[in-house]
């Protein structure tokens, strides 16, 4: 999830104010704001509730999701940190790529390890 | 598909034909793994056969235009021809039961239509730990990471 200025910049010209007014009332500093690490499961940080409130809309109001490519590199980054978490040492290359492999037909997998070894082969000559 | 491009319509033609003749057959080695999600590279699709004197194999190959070589001096025996020359012959797996043992816990896998099973990334370790070729010790460690990231994904999508 992250903070949607256009979402915020709307719902503030609705209510006749200015993204930098409602900012300032809430004490934040713009680039502070900005960058805020936000997360689903975690509460919402100070800023962005004072923010909400000024404007009388819940936070989900101006956040947006996170675009479905990010979502999933981020489940790919957090399942590989559990196979290593559970076997220390292993190659975080080899276990990537087969969760990225899994993802594809069985048939296409093929296709790739074989175009690889084809390669390796222009390469050698 | 380009009709060059690697394990097409010619290939999958031949496994089709395979199991139309009822010939027993399991795809192993590196491309079974790669089957499989290990991310491996491999130069041809082996297959292991049940018994080499079925019938249907000469039927099969007949079908995509393909020849059976016999056995040539230390050669094995092989295939020939533009449809089946991707696909080695494989007579014995070394620290393996037999074909009708293996066959029982190998993975059924359905590959561009075509049910044929696949030994599993384990016996394909066991079978590369009896084999100690310098080529097979060079892979054991994919293999393995390989297992831990496929039973990571079967906890995952329980």
């Amino acid at each position: 999830m992250k903070l949607s200025p256009e979402k915020l910049r709307h719902l503030c010209k609705k209510r006749g104010l200015t993204l930098s007014g409602v900012l300032r009332k809430a004490r934040v500093s713009r680039s502070a704001f900005y960058s805020l690490p936000l997360k689903e499961d975690t509460v919402f940080p100070r800023s962005v509730r004072v923010v909400a409130d000024l404007l009388g809309v819940s936070p989900s109001a101006f956040l947006e999701e996170e675009s479905e490519a990010i979502r999933k590199a981020r489940l790919l980054a957090r399942n590989v940190a559990k196979v290593a978490a559970k076997y220390p040492g292993i190659d975080l290359d080899n276990v990537r790529h087969t969760f990225l492999l899994l993802e594809e037909y069985p048939v296409v997998r093929l296709r790739r390890a074989l175009t690889r070894a084809r390669k390796c082969n222009i390469l050698k000559t | 598909m380009h009709e060059n491009a690697i394990f097409s319509k010619r290939e999958i033609s031949f496994l089709k034909e395979l199991t139309r003749n009822h010939v027993e057959f399991m795809i192993v080695g590196l491309s079974a793994a790669a089957l499989q999600g290990a991310p491996v590279v491999t130069q041809d699709v082996d297959l292991w056969f049940k018994d080499l004197n079925d019938p249907g194999i000469l039927k099969a190959l007949k079908k995509v235009d393909g020849v059976f070589v016999s056995s040539i001096s230390q050669n094995p025996p092989m295939f020939a021809g533009d449809s089946v020359k991707l696909f080695d012959i494989v007579v014995h797996m070394h620290g393996l039961n037999s074909f009708k043992e293996e066959a029982k816990s190998a993975e059924k896998m359905k590959l561009a239509g075509v049910l044929i099973l696949v030994l599993p990334l384990a016996r394909i370790i066991k079978s590369k730990q009896a084999l100690g070729r310098p080529k097979d010790k060079m892979v054991m460690r994919v293999l393995k990471d390989a297992i831990r990231a496929k039973d990571e994904k079967k906890t995952n999508d329980r």
